[in-house]
């Protein structure tokens, strides 16, 4: 440390010294400058602002374990099942009429649920004509890989 | 040809490199303090805006980026650079034409300078729009094109893309290796290749450190004629950041360029940038070691610690090196997207549904059939009939018109909704965000700092300690004495 100027150097090395030493004092006295510190306890803590992760910004939500109450069907009633471990949604947006309700009649290719996966959103088929018979989970409620979502009660025939 | 005598410099240190190192979480207030500096180290252009920063701001920060760019570019002399995403401006989705032009306004009339806009598709028709608005603004237009590695990205392919871009009359044409894929040995085909298709329109180099090979890149650019490069204060480059202002001011002066830039305020800058990245327990940027299998996934280090981590919570990490295999066969699948957001998490999410369905393509996103029907744009090549067939998409099918055609005008309609009275900053932030995420914003912009010495950073820091309860400092006939 030259006398004149503090530079950020020199700010780099006290900042070095304050975070390598665990004493609860601290005096240091070079050239022109004067440093006097005083810790709580003595032990080493990290500065206030918390390292934050570096992992992106994408948040990882950990998803509720909420399997939704084992349900026996019918064995005459076709499962559509939830293709990964992800999200239901009923409708395709909040507030949205939903996509299916029991009752209705639907074909192969009507789209009864939204499953999201990783962010992106999959729009899931009957996948046989007939009526929805019954619908296992609330809006929103986390899936298990294999989880039965709908019942449909196909048509004669068609199952 | 008459080579560039002079090579000059853009930083990314506001906008890109915390970004890359620090997840994008640079404040405003931790900016204005060293303005004055960065103005004075010589600079050509200052990148303030980017996507990711812009929603960070909104999502995480809870500033309005609006408050940000004009304190920026009103104390910045150095002409500003922002940078969007061209038809999808922030985000991911696509905006119709009147919110990009609103956006264009906005930029001139907040301070910006020059308009950087890239599309991740390489599709130059969703770029139209902002090139057009920005240039009615009185911006200047910098277009980039994103660099990727595939039998398609030929350097034909990107002769074709600069033809493009110079047809369109962009001020300035960039190349984008946001991955950090480009060697030197590519570059020398391809740099010549765009410089003589640019004509006289200049070219900028914006490459990421992944690989470690960038600053080798950067000086093949500046052989190559390429008269701009980006790059960031030293403590903030190389990793996922871009290279050092310092190293590649100094291989363009060993290539015999003359730069404008300031070793002190450099310094200056660099030792700030330091002091801050202690304050507030960030990391610093490290130079990368080659690594091949960069090159195959193309997959960024973040995204990779993110997909495993999405694993565990499904209970899946241990299918981690079978969907990373997957990947590079679903993105040839796919004709070929460049491994950006948001395709980037398309390959990997349907690489994981083929490994854990142990079928391939049984399920497949919304995004990706949207994507594949041309929705977002042209694809760099034809998607695989195995594909094609369990996506349903038949030829006529496709959308073939420029993405913007298809989207309605929402100007109008966020109008009357929000009164004649709102102003142009807070009808773009209504059309980009829900309510809720918009209540927080900070606005005013909060208390900044627009001064600073090192030994105010050093008070800062023994400020920011929690466990330190009395600080006395002496320095050159002052006293001061902190204590809790």
């Amino acid at each position: 440390m030259r006398h004149g100027n503090l530079t950020y150097e020199d700010v780099l090395r006290i900042v070095e010294l304050v975070k390598s030493t665990s004493f609860s004092e601290f005096r240091l006295k070079v050239g022109e400058i004067e440093v006097h510190l005083r810790r709580s306890n003595g032990a080493l803590q990290q500065p206030v602002a918390a390292a934050q992760s570096a992992a992106g910004d994408v948040a990882v939500e950990a998803a509720p374990a909420a399997h939704g109450a084992a349900r026996d069907f019918a064995p005459d009633l076709v499962l559509v099942r939830a293709p990964m471990v992800g999200t239901f949604y009923r409708a395709p947006a909040p507030g949205a009429a939903p996509f299916a309700t029991i009752g209705q009649r639907v074909e192969a290719d009507t789209t009864v649920c939204i499953i999201e996966v990783m962010k992106l959103m999959n729009s899931i088929a009957a996948g046989v004509r007939g009526v929805i018979a019954d619908i296992a989970l609330e809006n929103g409620a986390a899936v298990e890989y294999g989880q039965p979502l709908i019942a449909i009660r196909p048509d004669a025939g068609d199952a | 040809m008459k080579r560039a005598r002079r090579f000059d410099f853009v930083d990314v240190t506001l906008r890109d490199a915390h970004q890359c190192l620090w997840s994008t979480r640079m404040t405003t207030a931790m900016m204005t303090p060293i303005l004055g500096a960065i103005d004075r180290a010589g600079y050509a252009y200052i990148n303030i805006l980017g996507g990711a920063v812009f929603d960070v701001c909104v999502r995480y920060l809870h500033e309005n980026p609006w408050p940000r760019v004009k304190l920026l570019c009103g104390r910045l002399e150095t002409p500003c650079d922002a940078l969007t995403r061209g038809q999808s401006l922030y985000t991911f989705e696509l905006f119709p034409d009147d919110i990009v032009a609103l956006n264009s306004k906005v930029f001139a009339k907040l301070g910006v300078k020059v308009l950087t806009v890239y599309d991740a598709l390489n599709d130059n028709r969703n770029i139209e729009s902002s090139v057009k608005s920005g240039h009615e603004a009185g911006m200047k237009v910098n277009a980039m094109m994103t660099y990727t590695l595939s039998p398609v990205h030929t350097d034909a392919y990107y002769v074709e893309r600069t033809k493009e871009l110079v047809k369109l009359k962009a001020d300035f044409i960039s190349i984008k290796d946001p991955s950090g894929l480009l060697t030197p040995a590519r570059g020398r085909t391809l740099f010549a290749a765009v410089v003589k298709a640019a004509g006289s329109v200049p070219l900028k180099l914006h490459s990421h450190c992944q690989s470690g090979l960038a600053p080798e890149v950067y000086e093949i650019a500046i052989e190559s004629g390429f008269r701009f490069g980006y790059t960031a204060s030293e403590p903030l480059a190389n990793g996922a950041s871009l290279p050092a202002t310092e190293d590649i001011g100094a291989r363009a002066r060993r290539l015999g360029r003359r730069t404008a830039l300031d070793a002190g305020a450099l310094k200056e800058i660099a030792g700030y940038f330091r002091c801050v990245a202690e304050r507030e327990g960030k990391p610093l940027g490290e130079v990368a070691r080659y690594d091949a299998a960069l090159y195959e996934h193309q997959i960024p280090g973040g995204m990779i610690s993110n997909l495993r981590s999405q694993l565990q919570t499904m209970k899946l990490e241990h299918r981690l090196p079978e969907i990373l295999e997957e990947v590079p066969r679903v993105r040839q699948d796919l004709g070929y997207p460049i491994v950006v957001s948001p395709f980037a998490q398309y390959i990997v999410t349907q690489a994981t549904l083929n490994v854990v369905q142990g079928e391939r393509y049984k399920t497949i996103p919304d995004e990706i059939r949207k994507y594949a029907l041309g929705y977002y744009g042209r694809l760099a090549a034809r998607p695989a009939d195995e594909f094609l067939e369990r996506a349903d998409i038949r030829p006529a099918d496709l959308v073939t018109e420029r993405p913007g055609e298809h989207i309605e005008p929402r100007v109008p309609r966020l109008r009357r909704e929000l009164g004649a009275g709102v102003s142009d900053e807070d009808l773009l932030l209504a059309a980009f965000y829900d309510k809720p995420l918009l209540e927080p914003l900070r606005d005013p912009t909060p208390a900044c700092a627009f001064r600073t010495t090192p030994l105010h950073e050093l008070i800062r820091y023994l400020g920011s300690r929690a466990d330190i309860e009395y600080a006395r400092i002496r320095f050159a006939g002052t006293e001061m004495t902190l204590s809790t």
